[in-house]
């Protein structure tokens, strides 16, 4: 199970209150990704053999997106963290970087399901999902249009996304792609916890 | 007076912090502008960072994975700072569990380690200090845990020693004046430690009283400092403006011998945009350029090369006997010291400086890849070149890795989105081949349908004009153009309203070669840039090019930075590097460009056809530094 996003996004919060159900002191920006095998705290509690969950905790900043590839071909799931707060700004680097993940042959392949969580909800101003579903959908609508005007032999483009002709929509990926609300300040990780356990085999 | 110390895990967990219950009370988050711009850029060699109003001073734990961060103000210079971060990480490294993660009881262990280390500054700094009139007493004061140390001195000395700091590090005891006076607030549970004595209160008082003079005097200083260096600046400021005044001079032809002068030499067609003139348009179809070709990586097994640089590496390493270090190696328990790393990184430095890397880049890179590994254990059956390898390796792909996105074709779709035309300047120093290569892009562009105009802005060389109307006509794309002598600021802004008139894409603008140290034109050109705001600053550069590389692009980036009028100054946001056919492998100079000013290299330029333009191939470039 992976995390990922930009740089600032939440992740490494994510990562430590879905481990140990706080996030103790604070995060600065990552250099080297969290790897870790846990059960999820939440579930610390329960009855029963819980089996614990891989989690891979990316980090977002640009000279480290190589890292990515390195964790996504045995990832179960994608977790994709979006700042729900500061969206507008960083929404196109956003849409980027999701295009890139989204068209990866990996991720389709193995139609690895994806996640994409709005993080920092608990704050007054953070966008709502459908917004940002909506915004980011336009985003990549446009990202593959001026992809595809580029024809023939693009960048890393390995896979057309969605249909040609109708905007897009997260409907079209033939991998599952669902938006959730999160606040790893606040320990409001509920649907987030409820995708891995659907995803993680049992 | 230190801000903040922290301690944090490199995946980005923060386990202690000296300032409790404000959290990351400082301006501008000065950490992680640290850990993008300076750790990340493998720049973790350099001594100290500064960010707005605060120096940072790092250290690393390579084997645990930490990082300790000290956070203070610039104008204070304190002297214990690299001297605490050992201390502190040396202790931290033995309470440190990977499942724990709060540490509340180092705060004490850290307060001690402060007050030794700052108390171990002063006695270095008084026994340099020659001895003076003894200091005034003061009010007796209790006095911290650093009273303990100087309490053994000898009276007279410390007194000595206390009148003596007003002289240079006066700033730094200042603040140590003023921190043992909060110390003293909430050092009382040190009790055992609280003595009152003369000299060591006298110590406190005397930072304290004169820590208004003192601090005015430092500032003095610091005042004469910068009035001497405007001076020198504004004498080498005078003989360059007076080289700019030849340049208003009108030509005149030159006369070579007593005949009489001859009729205008002139030969340049009447100008004529869309001329059929003499010369017939080619065909601008010259096949698929370059920059949409795939490159085919070869996958060659870097196994056997290996071996014979361990070759040279082993001799170096026999501090311990030989057999100790191979059986380590196997066992895997061996750590990593810097002196096992010298050998190692030396041949790697020497590798990469024969591939034409700058002398300053590869040692900074060594230097930074040895600061990453030294106290980590060795995997077993590792060598230690063969990690030394891996992490340059690592290191370099980080380096080349762009920051930002170089598809250029996007941002010309989304500013064509917006209505208004993307402009890309070309810079460069003389005869790199900027109009050559401009034309490279034009036709990339064209082939992609996207409009593309050329501007004219270099007045200067002769002839200049007409080659770009020559490419021009060739690829049959509309150019702007003033002639000779114009203002090249002025010609551009003329350049983009045309555009924007006609609905061009892409205005690529074309700029006079000038050396880096030439003030005058340095300056037409950043007032060029702070007119138009263009949306890309290219910088050419030549891949022929060895140590003034990073001369050239670091002195274009200052006076860049220097003359903008705005407060974000616009740098160079991408590299084109030209030439990269007539280098075998000597590809470093792509390194050190890229090192130096952060920017990404967006086309590389391998030939002198309109096809030959392709993009960097980070994996093959490392591969080819490290062969």
């Amino acid at each position: 199970m992976v995390l990922a996003g930009l740089s600032g996004s939440g992740k490494t919060i994510l990562f430590y209150q879905l481990r140990d159900g706080s996030p103790h002191q604070g995060t600065v920006t990552s250099m080297e990704p969290n790897d870790g095998t846990f059960v999820l705290h939440s579930e610390l509690g329960k009855k029963g053999k819980i089996k614990p969950v891989h989690l891979v905790d990316v980090p977002g900043h640009s000279r480290l997106k190589p890292k990515l590839d390195e964790f996504l071909p045995n990832a179960a799931g994608l977790i994709f963290v979006v700042d729900a707060l500061d969206f507008l700004p960083n929404c196109r680097p956003a849409a980027e970087y999701l295009y890139d993940i989204l068209t990866k042959s990996s991720v389709v392949k193995k139609r690895i399901p994806v996640l994409i969580l709005c993080n920092k909800t608990d704050k007054v101003t953070a966008h709502s999902k459908e917004f940002i579903r909506k915004q980011l959908e336009k985003e990549i609508d446009k990202l593959r249009t001026s992809r595809n005007a580029i024809s023939t032999a693009d960048i890393s483009d390995e896979f057309m996304l969605g249909v040609p002709g109708e905007p897009f929509t997260f409907e079209q990926c033939r991998n599952k792609v669902t938006v959730a609300e999160a606040s790893g300040l606040t320990s409001e990780v509920s649907q987030v916890e409820q995708f891995i356990r659907e995803h993680v085999k049992p | 007076m230190l801000e903040q110390l922290l301690i944090f895990t490199r995946g980005g967990l923060i386990l202690w912090s000296s300032c409790r219950g404000l959290g990351n009370a400082l301006k501008g988050s000065p950490i992680d502008a640290l850990i993008r711009s300076c750790l990340l850029e493998e720049r973790s060699a350099e001594t100290s960072f500064a960010h707005d109003a605060y120096t940072l001073k790092w250290a690393f734990h390579n084997e645990l994975g930490l990082v300790f961060v000290a956070v203070y103000q610039r104008i204070l210079h304190l002297l214990y700072v690299d001297d605490l971060l050992a201390a502190v990480r040396r202790e931290f490294a033995e309470i440190y569990d990977p499942k724990r993660t709060s540490y509340d009881d180092f705060d004490e262990t850290f307060r001690q380690l402060q007050k030794e280390a700052e108390a171990r500054a002063e006695e270095m700094k008084k026994s340099k200090q020659a001895g003076r009139a003894p200091a005034v007493p003061g009010k007796k004061q209790g006095a911290g845990g650093a009273a303990q140390r100087d309490a053994k001195q000898k009276g007279n000395g410390a007194g000595g020693g206390g009148s003596g700091k007003d002289d240079g590090d006066g700033d730094g005891d200042s603040g140590k004046g003023r921190w043992l006076a909060n110390g003293n607030g909430n050092g009382q549970e040190k009790g055992a430690r609280e003595r009152s004595h003369a000299p060591p209160g006298s110590v406190v008082v005397k930072g304290k009283e004169n820590g208004g003079p003192q601090a005015g005097a430092f500032d003095v200083n610091k005042l004469q400092k910068l009035r001497s260096k405007g001076g020198k600046k504004s004498d080498n400021t005078k003989p360059a403006s007076k080289g700019g005044e030849p340049k208003k001079i009108v030509k005149k032809n030159r006369v070579w011998d007593d005949s009489p002068s001859e009729s205008r030499l002139d030969f340049t067609d009447p100008v004529d945009e869309r001329g059929e003139g003499i010369v017939e348009a080619v065909a601008a179809d010259q096949g698929e350029s370059m920059m949409d070709k795939e490159e085919d990586l070869s996958s060659e097994s870097e196994a056997e090369e290996e071996d014979e640089e361990v070759e040279g590496a082993k001799p170096g390493a026999k501090k311990k006997g030989w057999f100790t270090s191979m059986f380590q190696s196997i066992a895997g328990n061996a750590i990593i010291e810097k002196s096992d790393l010298q050998p190692a990184l030396k041949a790697l430095k020497d590798r990469l400086m024969t591939k034409n890397v700058a002398e300053e880049i590869a040692e900074k890179l060594c230097e930074s890849v040895a600061a990453s590994l030294e106290g980590k254990k060795l995997g077993s059956f590792t060598r230690i070149s063969s990690t030394v390898q891996t992490a340059m390796e690592e290191a370099l792909l980080r380096i080349l890795t762009p920051k930002r996105s170089i598809d250029i074709l996007r941002e010309v779709h989304a500013a064509k989105e917006h209505g208004k035309p993307y402009v890309i300047v070309f810079v460069g120093v003389n005869g790199v081949g900027k109009s050559t290569n401009l034309a490279k892009v034009a036709y990339w562009l064209l082939q992609h349908n996207i409009s593309v105009m050329l501007a004219a802005c270099d007045t200067f060389r002769s002839g200049a004009v007409e080659q770009l109307r020559t490419h021009a006509r060739r690829l049959q794309i509309p150019i702007f153009e003033k002639g000779y002598e114009k203002d090249p600021a002025v010609v551009a802004r003329e350049a983009i309203q045309e555009a924007s008139r006609n609905k061009s894409d892409v205005v690529l603008v074309d700029t006079a070669g000038r050396m880096q140290d030439n003030e005058p034109l340095m300056r037409a050109l950043s007032k060029l840039i702070n007119l138009n705001s263009p949306d890309l600053v290219l910088f050419v550069g030549e891949a022929l090019v060895g140590n003034d590389a990073v001369d050239q692009l670091s002195k274009f980036n200052q006076k860049l930075a220097d003359l903008s009028t705005v407060p974000n100054a616009r740098l160079i946001d991408g590299i084109l590097l030209t030439k990269f056919d007539t280098i075998d492998d000597k590809v470093g100079a792509a390194l050190s460009m890229v090192y130096i000013s952060g920017a990404p290299v967006m086309f590389v330029g391998c030939g002198q056809s309109y096809t030959d333009l392709k993009k960097l191939n980070v994996k093959s470039i490392v591969k080819t530094l490290l062969k």
